[in-house]
């Protein structure tokens, strides 16, 4: 077989310093087929359409999540049983692991949780306008989903700001510089078996540990007890297993929803008419929330890996091959979406795979994210509080997450 | 009856999104003890919104039921 055309380069993360590399997405999408990217000493098929990204989500037994890993690089095999979660585990495991957290993030399971967030959101968001406005993400995008998060999990909020703190060195491990040392937190672990090679995993561990041994002795209605309860009954869930998933929930639920909010402001003030349509409209509508997650895209890629030769848009995949969809891309596939690079909230089909392209692992908080954006927004209508950014954001020099760190807005 | 499709859950594929509880919440529940989605009354649907059922579920679980004649469809209460 010729070599296969190569794609530009979209991993180095310091192109995401500008954002998201829209024209190199574009120039992949419009080549026929699927272009390899080189990285470290191999490489990884680009999946940049929509069709594609779905058909690689929905057939998990052929784009396995266990094999290799969900992230660019490899883990030796050591390191991908010790950081395994449910995020690169295939069935059976992957259904057992799942089943054991879903019930508490169900649409119907969710919305009992609209109260506590309309609590958190008024106290931030009144305490944004009173400020005169501020640096967003520290004081409403950052402090909202974690607050919401731990309440689901069962988390003491006195502990809300220790747990920030930690996410926020896990996110810095997915970029060229972390900065923690190799021992902080009192770390004695290899890194390479700690996820996202950070010693904040270690803490995080170590804190789930503990709030775990506490709800086992002293049970409470939240998703840690079921989790303690469901370990205790040994064949449901190891404690390694406890360990990992307690980690991903924390992580998964807050990082994420933090960039979508974050983007969602920056978004609102670049098309300010959009926020006059949705002050005239009164009320947040469905379609507002999905275009917000479209446009802030906050995971920008996940792996699989081939467990057959197969076939893609027309171009050979080889059982062993990594195969990488950019959600950004997809989401703004022109076969698609009129128009994709418009913000548009009144977008009546709006299939974007912010929550991932389909399949088993769908994004387990997808509707606790919607709640949460939805309230939000709500919110700020009721406090007519439009915003409006000052100077640029400070990004995240990260390939995996859209992340925003810092954004001053100040209130119109 | 070519418009009336005939849904079932594969309850070893289901991963308990609730997004069919959340479109259809006439025809389908998640079970808060299995974790599963469960049948409450006949999942019989125009295609349509059968099809965009099957579309958005994301484990492939929830899959048109192609062994049932129309006359077999018949909600259990009429018949
Ligand atoms: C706007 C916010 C969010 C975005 C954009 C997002 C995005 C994603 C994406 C892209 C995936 C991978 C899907 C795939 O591999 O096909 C995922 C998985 C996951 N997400 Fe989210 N997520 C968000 C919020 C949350 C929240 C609030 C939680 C809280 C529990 C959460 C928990 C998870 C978990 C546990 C997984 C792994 C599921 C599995 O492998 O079965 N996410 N998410
Ligand atoms: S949408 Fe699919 S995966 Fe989700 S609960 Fe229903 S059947 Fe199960």
């Amino acid at each position: 077989m010729a070599s296969p055309a190569t794609s530009p380069d979209i991993v180095s993360p310091a192109i995401y310093l500008e954002g998201i590399p829209h024209s190199q997405f574009s120039e992949i999408m419009a080549h026929p087929g699927l272009l390899w990217h080189p990285y470290q000493d191999g490489g990884f098929w680009v999946v940049s359409r929509h069709a594609d990204t779905k058909t690689v989500s929905k057939q998990p037994k052929l784009f396995s999540s266990a094999v290799g890993h969900t992230n660019l690089w490899d883990l030796k095999a050591d390191a991908l049983e010790a950081r395994r979660s449910i995020i690169d585990t295939d069935a059976p495991d992957h259904t057992r692991l799942r089943r054991l957290v879903s019930k508490a993030f169900t649409p119907r399971n969710i919305n009992l949780w609209e109260n506590v967030t309309r609590e958190i959101a008024c106290e931030l968001l009144d305490d944004f306008q009173y400020a005169g406005g501020g640096d967003w993400v520290s004081m409403v995008a950052a402090p909202l989903p974690i607050r919401v998060i731990l309440s689901v999990l069962g988390v003491p909020v006195s502990d809300a700001d220790y747990l920030v703190e930690l996410s926020n060195y896990l996110v810095e491990g997915t970029t060229d510089q972390p900065s923690l040392a190799a021992d902080a937190f009192g770390n004695t672990t290899d890194l390479d078996l700690l996820p996202f090679g950070s010693p904040a995993s270690h803490a995080l561990f170590e804190y789930g540990e503990q709030l775990g041994a506490k709800r086992k002795s002293d049970p409470k209605d939240d998703v840690v007890t079921q989790l303690v309860m469901a370990e205790e009954d040994g064949n449901r869930l190891s404690a390694a297993e406890y360990r990992n998933l307690f980690h991903v929930l924390v992580f998964a639920g807050n990082e994420t929803t933090r960039t979508a909010i974050a983007h969602g402001a920056m978004a609102f003030s670049e098309f300010p008419d959009q926020w006059k349509r949705l002050e005239a409209d009164g009320e947040i509508s469905a379609p507002a929330v999905e275009e917000l997650l479209r446009w802030a895209t906050p995971v920008l890629h996940m792996r699989r890996t081939a467990t057959d030769d197969t076939e893609l848009s027309g171009t050979s995949i080889a059982r062993g091959d990594k195969v990488v969809m950019w959600y950004p891309a997809a989401n703004r596939d022109p076969a698609v979406y009129d128009h994709p690079f418009d913000f548009d909230i009144s977008r009546e089909t709006n299939p974007h795979f912010s929550f991932g392209g389909g399949g088993p692992h769908f994004c387990l908080g997808a509707f606790l994210a919607r709640m949460e954006i939805r309230i939000l927004l709500e919110e700020m209508l009721n406090r007519k509080l439009a915003l409006r950014q000052v100077g640029a954001a400070d990004r995240v020099a990260s390939n995996f997450i859209h992340g925003i760190l810092s954004v001053e807005m100040e209130v119109k | 009856m070519t418009d009336q499709m005939r849904l079932c859950v594969d309850a070893g594929l289901c991963i308990g999104v609730g997004q069919c509880e959340l479109l259809e919440p006439e025809i389908f529940r998640v079970d808060d003890d299995t974790g599963t989605s469960t049948v409450i009354s006949a999942p019989i649907l125009p295609s349509q919104r059968a099809e965009a059922l099957v579309d958005q579920c994301p484990s492939g679980a929830i899959q048109i039921d192609s062994d049932v004649s129309p006359t077999q469809a018949r909600p259990p209460d009429t018949g």
